[in-house]
């Protein structure tokens, strides 16, 4: 019971760094980016060719993994989102366009990593950390499982008083809120989604390392399924809300864990889907979802 | 012709289902109902026409029409329930109602063959006899972006309050578009499970939302045409990029993501600009913007009480 | 509040203490009128009195808070917005609301589409709705020239009259106008109210939401004052216009820019 409390926690310390960014950069630019499960896939594939050249200890890793998932979200971005957003004639049509720019070039991230590997998975089997399992007798705990669980707490902290206190934090809300009062409040939108985007990036990078870490190794395709499983954790929790992001990662770590205990695991995947359909129909807005806002 | 008609047999059938599946994602969206719910639907028809051929022999029309009437009550069903959800809302529940699917068909015992999916399915379905059924939806599709249909099918994507005043039943039509969303779905996994005799959990996941999606995109979202190129272009991309060997899964990356980026009306929207254009040249619509009489600017002499703060003329609409 | 007048003629539509309040928010707070057969009522206040979110109460576009809603005397408070459209209430929009695509004779087909006929495929695929319907909308408002046009190319007093043709093609017995007039020139203010007039005659019922007040004067029959979401007067044109509180609440500091 204990251990599966800790392994509840250390997956839903994942999906809150994985879901996180992509919350944000849905809940304030309104870009929902179907690349982000690969952005956190090729960051930790990024981290592994690297590692493999140089043994590296695990924060140089992480950090790498951060930068990484930075400089291809803010690619991503500028290269495709931006234009999109720039051109679409209104916003049904850019939401769609943003969600096949992002399965494109979601495509060619992967398209890459799979060449690379030959969709072997990779891991960091050469980096200087080694992973020590703790025996507390009651439960096993792992030294990644803490830096898993404390980089998120972390993260997700300082990503939440940047929301509520700085005051660039404060433009994104009004973004999010209304695009048109925040650009007479003289907010420079262009640098601010490029700022969210690398942050989000950055926490999906750092999420892609982590997980690599706790797993020992994960594959190009795991993108893909992260990337269901945190549209069920902002769902549950609310768009572009760091609390609802917490509470919906955390919801659905422990409904997973519960399930993998309780049946066969066949059913795991049901969860997070079943849990996304459910919000929807019951609290479409999430339980920290603020009333959308959306002038006509 | 012959010779390459046996040789490319698969990809040709390939080509229509996945129309047929394009369609089903298209028919909601022209109404602006964001759903992907025809690809769950896929999956319904699928399994339905495979488990009715192999368990029952039934012949293959039969097979795949119950596999169709399921997936029709089951969107309609879907859409009394998810009524309340607009937009990637939408699009995110009915993703997950399509990957439930999937988890509910590798959980399905010896009924759905668990993750192995079923084998056998063997039955007349003949390529012709898919091609015509595709061709007799084209058509109906067709009408329908036409006429009466074609306008309440506009006004209720544009602009469902303008619709329902004048008198539209918006959501009894977006109703209807899970409806035949659903019928077309199924049909296209029906079809393909009998042609390829078999179907899995691994035929209807994620990936094939992805696919269905971007061929409608990249096709063009507003008319079946774009559909067809879509499916088209899907189907074959792989074929013709084996010319560049190793990096073809790249290249098709890039070509998703600019076509997204560049080309938002798809590659139908280019060849229609283009052939307005064209025709623009030889002959220009008579008198459109000259007849308009007066001034456009408003309160100019006639003293309205107040500025006309919130409607700024623009000419156009919103 | 509704003090019937000597030998009015009866109500076709009614509204009785009308609230629509978004949260704390009373965007029309107990506001009321009745429409009388083959008459022009108009509605007069400052921008952000309700008037809009009146219109879209009436019209079932947005719930009500409170109030009753009637039609030839019946309850319609639970009738869609689109059976309201069928039974013959047709509005326009404050913005022009045309359909990008479509061409003037298009967007104004699909107004005649309300009346050409129920469901069944065979309707669906007709390809002309009700043409008398339509060509007749487009000859009142002088569209003819610009029926191939598509909205984009129009100037804006164009396209408010092609939203006018649109709802007219629905061949309404109430017809709601929204600022019909926003955007236009003088003349072309003068055409609108003479086709009211002129529709008046006919045995139309319309209800104006306007700003220009000398041209509410002209039209109506009746004008009915709001202020706030409520009722400040009503009654005949002239005496509204001259009420003390309407000049406050109303006219203001600019009441004697216009004449």
């Amino acid at each position: 019971m204990a251990q599966d409390v800790i392994n509840a926690a250390t997956l839903g310390s994942l999906y809150l760094l994985f879901a996180l960014g992509m919350s944000l950069a849905w809940g304030t630019i309104g870009i929902l980016n179907f690349a982000h499960g690969s952005i956190f896939m090729f960051s930790a594939f990024v981290c592994h060719l690297i590692v493999r050249e140089a043994a590296l200890p695990m924060p140089v890793a992480v950090l790498i993994g951060l930068v990484v998932g930075a400089v291809i979200s803010v690619l991503v971005q500028v290269l495709a989102f931006e234009p999109i957003q720039r051109r679409a004639a209104d916003h049904r049509r850019a939401e769609l366009q943003i969600l096949v720019g992002g399965i494109g070039m979601a495509g060619v991230l992967l398209a890459i990593a799979q060449r690379v590997t030959k969709s072997v998975p990779f891991g960091f089997s050469e980096s200087t950390f080694r992973v020590h399992v703790y025996d507390l007798g009651f439960v096993r705990l792992s030294n990644v499982q803490i830096v898993i669980v404390v980089a998120a707490c972390l993260l997700a902290g300082l990503a939440g008083w940047w929301l509520r206190s700085s005051r660039s934090g404060l433009a994104l809300r009004a973004i999010g809120v209304d695009p048109e009062v925040a650009t007479m409040m003289g907010v420079d939108r262009r640098k601010l989604a490029v700022a969210i985007m690398a942050a989000s990036g950055g926490l999906a990078g750092v999420a892609g390392v982590l997980l690599t870490y706790y797993l020992g190794s994960i594959a190009a395709e795991s993108g893909d399924a992260f990337l269901l499983k945190a549209f069920a954790a902002i769902v549950l929790g609310g768009v572009g809300s760091v609390g609802g992001a917490a509470v919906g990662a955390a919801i659905l770590a422990v409904v997973e864990t519960i399930v993998l205990v309780q049946t066969s695991g066949t059913w795991v995947d049901a969860v997070s889907f079943g849990l996304i359909f459910l919000m929807l129909l019951v609290r479409p807005r999430g339980i920290f979802g603020r009333k959308e806002v959306r002038r006509t | 012709m012959s010779y390459w008609y046996d040789a490319h047999l698969i990809l040709i059938q390939s080509t229509f289902v996945s129309l047929l599946l394009a369609l089903s994602i298209q028919f909601p969206l022209r109404m602006g109902v964001f759903s992907f719910a025809g690809i769950g639907s896929y999956g319904i028809g699928a399994y339905a026409a495979a488990i009715m051929t192999i368990r029952y022999s039934w012949p293959a029309f039969a097979a795949i029409g119950a596999g169709m009437v399921v997936a029709m009550v089951a969107g309609y069903l879907l859409a009394l329930l998810v009524s309340r959800l607009d937009g990637l809302y939408l699009g995110m529940a009915t993703i997950a109602f399509t990957l439930i699917l999937t988890v509910v068909a590798i959980n399905g015992g010896s009924l759905t063959g668990g993750a192995q999916g079923l084998y056998g399915a063997i039955s007349t379905l003949q390529t012709g006899q898919v091609i015509l059924v595709c061709a007799v939806v084209v058509v109906l599709l067709a009408l329908s972006e036409r006429g009466r249909m074609g306008r309440r099918i506009d006004a209720v994507r544009e602009d469902p309050e303008l619709a329902v005043s004048v008198g539209i039943r918006v959501i009894r039509m977006r109703r209807m578009a899970f409806v035949v969303s659903g019928a077309l779905g199924a049909c296209a996994g029906g079809m393909n499970a009998l042609l390829r005799t078999t179907v899995s959990p691994d035929d209807v996941g994620f990936s094939l939302v992805v696919l269905a999606l971007t061929m409608i995109i990249v096709g063009g979202s507003r008319s079946w045409a774009g559909a067809l190129i879509g499916s088209v272009i899907f189907t074959w991309l792989p074929q013709v990029l084996q010319a560049v060997g190793d990096w073809q899964t790249v290249v098709y990356g890039v070509i998703v993501a600019l076509t997204a980026v560049y080309v938002p009306s798809g590659l139908l929207g280019v060849a229609q600009n283009g052939y307005r254009r064209m025709r623009r040249r030889s002959g220009p619509v008579a008198g459109a913007t000259e007849k308009a009489t007066g001034s456009e600017e408003p309160g100019g002499d006639s003293a309205p009480l107040e500025p006309l703060s919130e409607d700024v003329p623009t000419g156009g609409t919103r | 509040m509704n003090t019937p007048e000597d030998a009015a003629p009866p109500a076709v539509l009614e509204a009785q203490d009308v609230a629509v309040h978004y949260g704390g928010v009373k965007a029309v707070d107990g506001f009321g009128l009745k429409l009388e057969a083959g008459r022009i009522c108009g509605i007069l206040g400052p921008n952000g009195s309700g008037k809009s979110t009146f219109l879209a109460a009436v019209t079932r576009l947005v719930p009500l808070t409170r109030g009753r809603l009637m039609l030839d005397g019946e309850e319609y408070h639970n009738t869609p917005a689109a059976s309201l459209a069928h039974r013959g209430v047709a509005r326009t929009f404050q913005t022009v609301r045309l359909l990008p695509d479509l061409t003037v004779l298009e967007n104004i087909q699909l107004g005649a589409d309300l009346r050409a006929g129920g469901g069944g495929v065979k309707q669906w695929f007709r390809r002309t709705a009700v043409p008398e319907a339509v060509e007749e909308a487009i000859e009142r408002t002088g569209l003819g020239a610009v029926r191939s046009a598509r909205p984009g190319e129009l100037s804006y007093g164009m396209a408010r009259r092609v939203e006018i043709a649109r709802a007219l093609a629905t061949r309404p017995r109430v017809l709601l106008l929204d600022e019909p007039t926003a955007g236009m020139n003088q003349a072309e203010r003068r055409e609108v109210s003479q086709l009211m007039q002129k529709l008046r005659d006919e045995g139309l019922t319309q209800l104006l939401v306007e700003h220009d007040v000398p041209m509410m004067v002209d039209t109506c029959d009746r004008l009915v004052a709001m202020k706030s979401g409520e009722l400040v007067t009503e009654g005949a044109p002239a005496e509204v216009v001259r009420d003390p509180a309407v000049q406050e609440a109303y006219l203001g500091k600019r009441g004697r820019n216009h004449a």
